[in-house]
């Protein structure tokens, strides 16, 4: 049981690694792009929107790491990580949705 | 944005990543005051790019460490709960605190950092002897002494508090502000130096992306400078990762720690003088 749970988590972890590299790479190709577009054409509607493009994809890849672990743990029946995730989800929602 | 400014924001992450990685203490603390005070940014500017680079940097780290389970995916969600509460009343309260608090703060946080530095020079891993991890601990291969470690986490509403005075801090003013928990979770909570450093790596992204949204919608972000500075960001850490396995940081660490100080000298100067 014990062993099962390590293994599960385990895979979790690298599963949860390559999430992370692809959103960190992904956006970070955006930004270049986006700096690239905007020093030769200057800063179009464009280059802009790739930029804006890229920096939310780098605030969403750890709440895309929240909602992968939410499934794990919910695939686990760990009730306990459930709602701690969930609480975690729910903050960062809120993040998003609260008007400043 | 003049392509001069974009080389010098890009130039200034290449710095603060490559001293951050090298230190091991990521570069927020370092990017900040080279915005604010070096090339003029209002303070919140260089602080929302901070969070910018810190989600980065959060990332592209654990994206490295994960699979060799020294990222404790558990006990760092449980920490979340708390830093990322802390990142979220900062995210939301930061506009109404004055240019002299947010100075002050500063100030007082960089001090810090530079006496944790000194303080841990000699920081080795805390190696339990064998334990039952119980429902938060873990289990790794420490490399270094070339077997497995297990751990307890001990103490976990202090961890608990340091997670939402960190996220708090980090949401303030821009860094990550792992610097500040790990020690907690190393001396006190019962976490080796190597898995609390992990999974504070893990944890800095999701409690600066419940900060950042704040200063988006506000407006405090600027596209082309925040692409310069995580692209110069995780160059700069790339940098310095490659170059930590052959230099010996103790000395790199007393002379950062004398430039926190200064920092700091000089946000108690901006508090107090201007």
């Amino acid at each position: 049981m014990n062993d099962e749970r390590n293994d599960r988590l385990d895979r979790l972890e690298t599963t949860l690694g390559h999430l992370l590299r692809t959103g960190v790479m992904s956006a970070a190709a955006c930004l270049a792009l986006g700096l690239i577009v905007s020093m030769a054409a200057g800063s179009t509607p464009l280059a802009t929107t790739i930029l804006k493009v890229g920096l939310v994809i780098l605030m969403v890849t750890p709440l895309m790491r929240v909602v992968v672990s939410l499934v794990a743990y919910a695939r686990m029946r760990d009730w306990f990580f459930v709602g701690t995730t969930l609480l975690v989800f729910a903050m960062l929602v809120v993040a998003w949705m609260l008007k400043p | 944005m003049s392509l001069l400014s974009i080389a010098a924001v890009a130039a200034a992450g290449a710095t603060a990543g490559w001293l951050g990685s090298l230190l091991g203490i990521g570069g927020g603390v370092f990017l900040v005051p080279l915005l604010n005070a070096g090339l003029g940014f209002d303070f919140r500017v260089a602080a929302a790019t901070g969070l910018m680079t810190v989600i980065a940097t959060s990332s592209a780290v654990s994206a490295n460490t994960a699979g060799r389970n020294l990222i404790n995916l558990r006990l760092g969600m449980v920490l979340e709960v708390a830093s990322a509460l802390g990142g979220l009343i900062a995210g939301y309260t930061v506009e109404r605190l004055t240019k002299h608090t947010l100075s002050l703060l500063f100030a007082v946080v960089t001090a810090a950092i530079a006496a944790l530095m000194v303080s841990r020079l000699d920081k080795r891993n805390v190696l339990a002897a064998d334990v039952d991890p119980g429902a938060l601990g873990g289990r790794f291969y420490d490399a270094d002494s070339g077997r497995d470690v297990t751990y307890r986490v001990k103490r976990l509403p202090l961890g608990m508090l340091a997670s939402l005075l960190a996220g708090a801090v980090s949401g303030t003013l821009g860094i990550g502000g792992g610097i500040l928990k790990v020690p907690i979770l190393n001396a006190w909570c019962g976490v080796p130096m190597r898995a609390a450093a992990a999974t504070s790596a893990l944890m800095i992204g999701v409690t600066a992306a419940a900060s950042a949204p704040q200063y988006y919608a506000r407006g405090d972000i600027n596209p082309p400078i925040a692409a310069a500075a995580v692209l110069g960001v995780m160059l700069g850490s790339h940098l310095g990762l490659w170059f930590s396995g052959r230099t010996r940081v103790k000395w790199l660490k007393v002379l950062m720690a004398i430039v926190l100080a200064a920092v700091s000298a000089l946000y108690f100067r901006r508090a107090f003088l201007e």
